[in-house]
């Protein structure tokens, strides 16, 4: 592949990435969330095939595969299934920051990713590095968007955009981390993320509903 | 020499897998206890080979130097402790109905899953498969701390799970931006190894390395318990039912204060020693300024023990921040002696929980005229806790404000201790107003279950023991300090 | 408003299975180590020093012992007041019937008392000091089941553990400074530490030290702790804990740093001389009879830390002789303070334990029904008073006789601090005078004001026996200082910066050096004892020309028989006092009236109630508290509960290190 293509489809993806992430802001349903989050795990995916063919190495493809059927295909269809469960419609309840706000909130998020990262693209300026910042932005949005929802399925949707864009931007810098601690992480955080549901789903039985706002009495 | 290397991953993987297979019996709880003292064993042993500087390795998978046999010595002690108490803990809740058989075999399978996770972080050959077995501990205990099923105790999980997942998935982060920071793009299944990070350290990007080093602070100190990711500590450890919240509170937060501690000697070679100096002790100061404040208004006596451990921790970022070799010695001398006493307290505390049916300390009175047993425990373990002669406290605390005079931090010292103090006060004010009284009347005497009164017994002589200077301990302690480039 | 401290509970603290000849063996073995600490102190002293050395306690640092003449004097001291109260004990605990762990905890408490100056290294010093705070801490709490006294345990202890941090900070700045962790490479490095580093110690340590020394402003464990404990442990810790933090002044300030600025002496000077006055003030209107010898320790204190600090200020003026006589005061009134204490306490202990009270006001007439403990309090008593044939007269004639024969010349400093001195110093005597008269008097005297006095039992042999050892104590300061002459002679000599060996001798006649003034206690006694038997010979001698004596009933001016409620009682008595010295004291009095029922001319009861409170306490402590209690309560509010301002919290974190981290 040459390097243009090769630059174009990083940067698409990448931007893909991010504008997920944005859209997941904006729209907050949880099942076109569950829709966005499976978008953005096929933009994830695409980094490390994209590089594998470009390098004509055979592992980023692989790891590029087991991504795509984990993080695009395995996790949203789970978490589809534990939203069926849910009553009330796939309205999110008034949320803590309403979406003028959330969305300027996102705008400077990105500004301070871009920012931030720098350092990274001087240290290493290959295409994927240029690119690393969306994934950046992506990640301090999914921050974001973990910090303003009350409902717990979409604080634990949060959670996996967090692990998304850090995937991302660790697929960006460099080649991938060695294979075997990508595996480990691939594993946890699909554990994690089965731990939030069963926690979600035994929220429903004990307190009616998932509204995290109800998770007061601890404290001293 | 490789199969002890991989027993203290290997004996508690087989206990749980008899517990998933057979469900909870005593029998399987034993085998899991013994996985636990094969854990303290191998440490133990461990301490001979690595001796001095030396490493030993297997199959490019686990490593061993001091530092990686004091953790073993440590997760070792405490586990103990806590599957010995695990035993009774069950068997009473079995009895009482509090609990069924099926999240009894879940308790048995995830608490031997825990102590394998741990090992496995302690034993890591890079700092990425070190990241593995911390965030697994996570998921693992997230359903140790939600045992009980209660409303608390589910609140307590899902605040555990979320805010530690996004610490550690900076932590996350911070391991690939090292990994960035040394290859320029050339990738190699070992460039993660923590032998080969440190002999390179010198040729890694500076600005990078220093982003990394702020997510990885932030990341494990979100496992250890400091300010900012500290919100979780307090509600998960005093939900936890007793053995899970000593294991907690005794190793897991040193576990972690060990993934910070390997991260720090490689990005001290990097950046020198003023980034994390200062970054662990605003972290630490912070820490131990809120932990001592919360620690005065408590009325749960759980929580209280939560909050002395984020204490604890705040004193060992400091020792940590400080980084000669007193310090660091010290540091691990406190880690051991604080994991046991933590141990002890919980497990008291929980018999005492079990014989009240709460956690109120306005609710438990006079428990040292009800049960000598229990009450002695508890305040044997206070005692040590708040750092009174002759337990082995002391000894660390003194070895702590020692190293800090000599590196000229006299003022950070005497803020230290001003809030130790406080921490004291809280202490002691709960503390007597528990153990001391006479029994008014409701107050009766209780015994605890056989298991626990045998896990107090061996916690209040390991107490002891680490009163005095056993001189293979303190050349440990000394070679780990060694170890971690501390020669200052 | 006291509950009997003996009736209540007694099934609690008698521990089942307490074998009848525990209190004995702890008793004994608690002044077996008494006596060998007063062999070892005086060889000390002597000329045979004690160095050892323990690697196995402590990790990383190691214990070490070194035995020099100025810690084997206060070993000693300490020795002697532990034998006494040694046999004290084995008779009070079995009357008292404590549990096993007290009887453990007492010699283990003299233990540490005699390792701390016997410390050769810092780690030592504080190993021992914070193993003596925790062993006195639950000998305090021997009582535990009474609201009371866990309460003065909790003070007791956050005060004592302030006190230990201030020591902390000033000996590791000091240790690491001098580049050695013994007191004897201190000392050596010394002089080239740096102005700053010294003050800061200076300070520290006074604040921390004149904690455990009952000096204010942390004196209030004192008034605190001392009533609660059981009056064994109250006299070790009066007659013996106390003088350690005196001893930690001098080992640190005056030896090891080898003295200061004039500046030191005067800061102490004044410490130790509102610690007098305060002190004697609040034993004065103290109804409680533990709580004025609690009192009277922290005056006792500043009038020795007045001395030293006396010493100090002569000694870098340039007055080497005047400094040496006021060291020697200090010295003495050290020794003489833990005689008379010790007596006092464990006489007070004697009346608890036969009466149950220690309320003044409901004491009296126990002359008759406990006479040796009335003749031993008395002597007690006198001690503390500072009167001629008093314990603590010569201590207290020097010191006076240093600061009136200072040569003033033109130095304003000291025309300024000496005349306040002498009248502090005058002012004490006076005021303690008045609380020991009210003590002895009100409490042993006249007739019993309550049943609980009425049914008073006499101590038993061994409790005796404690007490008689104490009082031999205090008689022989009293008439013959000169047996303690080589002692302190030896001892002065190793603080060459307060000068020295140059002091009084102590013969049977003191002299003081280079000033004109000498008295001797020895004729004086000997004196007043020819007087009296001369008189009571006379008496008998005109008995013979004398008629028959003839009962007759006391005249009481006309009304009903005499009743106990006519006498003084121990407020009335002080009441003059406390209206004079109102603003310091500001006491809490509260009158009620209850009218009857039916008719609101009628007056069916009055209460008058007042409460003594220690002003220092109130204006200092409180305050602190209760601003670390709000501060506490702001950080509990930040934690609200909710996972979203948690999550926010690490996302601030996050933003900072992105930024900072560049």
């Amino acid at each position: 592949m040459i390097t243009a293509t090769y630059t174009g489809i990083l940067t698409l993806a990448a931007g893909s990435f991010l504008l997920a992430a944005v859209l997941i802001v904006w729209r907050r349903g949880l099942r076109a969330t569950i829709s966005l989050l499976a978008w953005q795990g096929v933009a994830l995916a695409t980094i490390p095939i994209a590089n594998g063919v470009h390098q004509r190495s055979w592992m980023p493809i692989a790891v590029g595969i087991v991504v795509l059927a984990l993080r695009g295909v395995l996790l949203p269809l789970l978490l589809a299934r534990a939203v069926r469960g849910e009553d009330q419609g796939a309205r999110e309840p008034t949320p803590l920051v309403n979406t003028t706000a959330a969305l300027l909130v996102t705008a400077a998020l990105t500004m301070i990713a871009y920012a931030a990262t720098r350092p990274l693209i001087e240290h290493s300026p290959t295409p994927g590095t240029r690119a690393a910042p969306a994934a950046f932005a992506a990640l301090l949005i999914a921050v974001f968007v973990m910090v303003s929802r009350r409902r717990a399925m979409s604080q634990a949707i949060g959670f996996l955009m967090l692990d998304n864009g850090i995937a991302a931007t660790a697929f960006l810098i460099t080649a991938g981390v060695p294979l075997i601690v990508e595996l480990g992480a691939s594993l946890d955080i699909l554990f994690a993320m089965i731990v939030l549901g069963v926690l979600t789903d035994r929220m429903r039985q004990s307190f009616g509903d998932t509204d995290l706002n109800q998770l007061r009495e601890l404290r001293d | 020499m490789a199969g002890l290397l991989f027993l203290p991953i290997a004996a508690p993987l087989v206990a749980a897998s008899l517990a998933a297979i057979f469900g909870w019996h005593r029998w399987t709880a034993i085998v899991t206890a013994l996985s636990a003292m094969a854990i303290l064993g191998a440490g133990v042993t461990l301490a001979f080979f690595t001796d001095g500087e030396s490493v030993v390795d297997s199959h490019h998978l686990v490593r061993a130097d001091a530092l990686s046999s004091t953790m073993l010595l440590v997760i070792g002690a405490v586990a103990t402790l806590a599957c010995l108490a695990s035993i009774g803990y069950i068997d009473a809740e079995l009895a009482d109905g509090h609990t069924s058989p099926q999240a009894a075999r879940l308790y048995g399978v995830l608490l031997p899953l825990f102590l394998a996770t741990m090992a496995l972080s302690v034993m890591a050959m890079s700092i990425g498969v070190m990241w593995v077995g911390i965030e697994a501990t996570t998921v693992v205990t997230a359903f140790l701390v939600g045992h009980r099923r209660t409303r608390a105790a589910l609140e307590a999980t899902w605040k555990y799970v979320i805010i530690c997942s996004f610490g550690i998935a900076l932590a996350f982060l911070g391991t690939v931006l090292v990994y960035f920071a040394g290859t320029t793009g050339e990738p190699g299944n070992h460039s993660l190894d923590i032998d080969v990070l440190l002999s390179g350290a010198a040729r890694l990007d500076p600005r990078v390395t220093s982003l990394a080093a702020g997510l990885l602070l932030l990341g494990y100190g979100a496992k250890a318990g400091l300010v900012p990711f500290h919100t979780w500590l307090a509600d998960a450890h005093s939900q936890a039912p007793a053995p899970v919240s000593a294991l907690m509170s005794g190793v897991l937060l040193s576990v972690a204060f060990y993934a910070l501690l390997r991260v720090k000697s490689i990005i001290d070679l990097t950046l020198g020693e003023g980034f994390m100096r200062v970054g662990l002790i605003v972290m630490g100061l912070l820490t131990l300024a809120v932990a001592a404040l919360l620690l005065v208004v408590q009325t749960d006596f759980k929580r209280m023990l939560a909050y002395s451990s984020m204490e604890n921790m705040g004193i060992v970022a400091i020792a940590a921040a400080v980084g000669t070799r007193l310090a660091i010695a010290a540091l691990l001398l406190h880690v051991l002696a604080h994991g046991v006493a933590k141990a002890l307290v919980f497990v008291s505390s929980g018999a005492i929980q079990g014989a009240h049916g709460s956690t109120a300390i306005a609710n438990v009175r006079a428990v040292l005229a009800r049960s000598p047993l229990v009450g002695s425990a508890f305040t044997l373990g206070i005692v040590v806790l708040l750092g009174l002669p002759p337990f082995a406290m002391f000894a660390s605390e003194w070895g702590v404000a020692r190293a800090l005079a000599a590196q000229h931090f006299g003022w950070l010292l005497g803020t230290m201790l001003v809030f130790v103090a406080i921490a004291f006060t809280g202490l002691v004010r709960a503390g007597s107003s528990m153990m001391l009284g006479a029994p008014q009347a409701g107050d009766t005497p209780f015994v605890p279950p056989r298991a626990i009164g045998g896990t107090l017994i061996l916690g209040i002589g390991l107490s002891v023991a680490l009163c005095f200077s056993l001189g293979p301990l303190t050349n440990l302690l000394d070679a780990a300090a060694t170890t971690l480039g501390a020669g200052r | 408003m006291k509950r009997d401290p003996v009736a209540s509970g007694t099934a609690v603290r008698s521990g089942t299975g307490v074998a009848s000849g525990a209190p004995a063996v702890s008793g004994g073995v608690t002044a077996a180590l008494g006596a060998l600490g007063v062999v070892v102190g005086l060889r000390a002293v002597f000329g045979a020093p004690l160095h050892a050395s323990i690697g196995w306690l402590v990790p990383f640092a190691g214990l070490r012992i070194d035995l020099d003449p100025l810690g084997g004097a206060f070993m000693a001291l300490t020795g002697a007041v532990a034998a006494a109260v040694g046999v004290y004990a084995i008779g009070y605990a079995r009357r008292e019937h404590w549990a096993r762990f007290p009887l453990v905890m007492l010699p283990v408490f003299v233990l540490t008392l005699l390792v701390v100056p016997a410390a050769g290294s810092v780690t030592t010093f504080l190993f021992g000091w914070e193993a003596m705070a925790l062993t006195s801490l639950a000998l305090v709490l021997t009582e535990h089941h009474r609201d009371e006294v866990r309460s003065a345990g909790l003070f007791y202890a956050v005060l004592t553990q302030i006190g230990f941090v201030a020591i902390l900070v000033a000996l590791v700045s000091l240790s690491s400074a001098s580049g050695s962790g013994d007191f004897a490479g201190i000392r050596a490095a010394a002089g080239d530490l740096g102005p700053a580093l010294r003050n800061g110690v200076f300070l520290l340590t006074v604040v921390g030290f004149g904690s455990k020394a009952g000096l204010l402003p942390l004196h209030a464990w004192l008034p605190r702790a001392h009533p609660e404990a059981p009056s064994p442990v109250s006299a070790l810790m009066s007659a013996a804990m106390v003088n350690l933090g005196i001893y930690g002044i001098v080992r640190i300030d005056v030896q090891a740093l080898g003295g200061g600025p004039r500046w030191w002496g005067t800061t102490l000077m004044v410490v130790g001389a509102a610690s007098a006055v305060f002190g004697v003030l609040q034993a004065s209107v103290s109804a409680d009879l533990k709580r004025l010898l609690a009192y009277s320790t922290t005056e006792n204190m500043g009038l020795i830390a007045m001395a030293i600090g006396a010493s100090m200020l002569l000694g870098a003026s340039g007055l080497a002789s005047v400094a040496a006589i006021a060291l020697t005061a200090a010295l003495l009134h050290l020794v003489a303070h833990a005689a008379f204490k010790a007596l006092g306490f464990l006489a007070a202990g004697s009346v608890l334990a036969g009466t149950g009270l220690r309320d003044l006001d409901r004491l009296g007439g126990l002359a008759r029904r406990m006479p040796y403990t009335t003749v031993l309090f008395g002597i007690a008593a006198l001690g503390a008073t500072g009167l001629p044939l008093g314990a603590g007269f010569v201590g207290e004639w020097l010191l006076l006789q240093s600061l009136i024969h200072t040569p003033q010349g033109d130095n304003t400093l000291l025309s300024l601090v000496i005349p306040l001195s002498i009248g502090a110093l005058a002012l004490t005597t006076g005021l303690g005078i008045v609380a020991m008269v009210k003590a002895f008097g009100i409490g042993f005297l006249a007739r019993p004001r309550s049943e609980g006095a009425e049914k008073a039992r006499e101590a038993s042999p061994t409790m005796l026996v404690g007490m008689a050892l104490a009082a031999l104590g205090c008689v022989v300061v009293a008439v013959a200082p000169a047996a303690l002459g080589p002692a302190l002679t030896r001892v002065a000599s190793t603080l060459p910066s307060v000068g020295g060996d140059q002091g009084p001798k102590l013969g049977a006649i003191l002299r003081l050096p280079g000033a004109a003034g000498s008295v001797s206690p020895a004729i004086l006694a000997a004196a007043f004892a020819v007087a009296i038997s001369l008189v009571l010979l006379l008496a008998r001698w005109g008995v013979g020309a004398r008629p028959a004596a003839v009962v007759r009933p006391l005249w009481a001016g006309g009304g009903p028989a005499l009743t106990p409620r006519m006498q003084y009682t121990a407020t009335s008595f002080a009441e003059p006092l406390q209206r004079v010295f109102d603003d310091v004291l500001r006491p809490d009095t509260d009158v009620a009236v209850t009218h009857v029922a039916e008719s609101r001319y009628l007056i069916e009861k009055i209460t008058f109630r007042t409460a003594q409170a220690d002003a220092v306490e109130e204006h200092l402590y409180w305050p602190v508290v209760r601003a670390v209690a709000a501060v506490a309560r702001g950080v509990r509010k930040a934690h609200t509960g909710s996972i979203h301002l948690y999550l926010l919290f690490g996302t601030i974190g996050l933003l900072v290190v992105i930024v900072v981290g560049r």
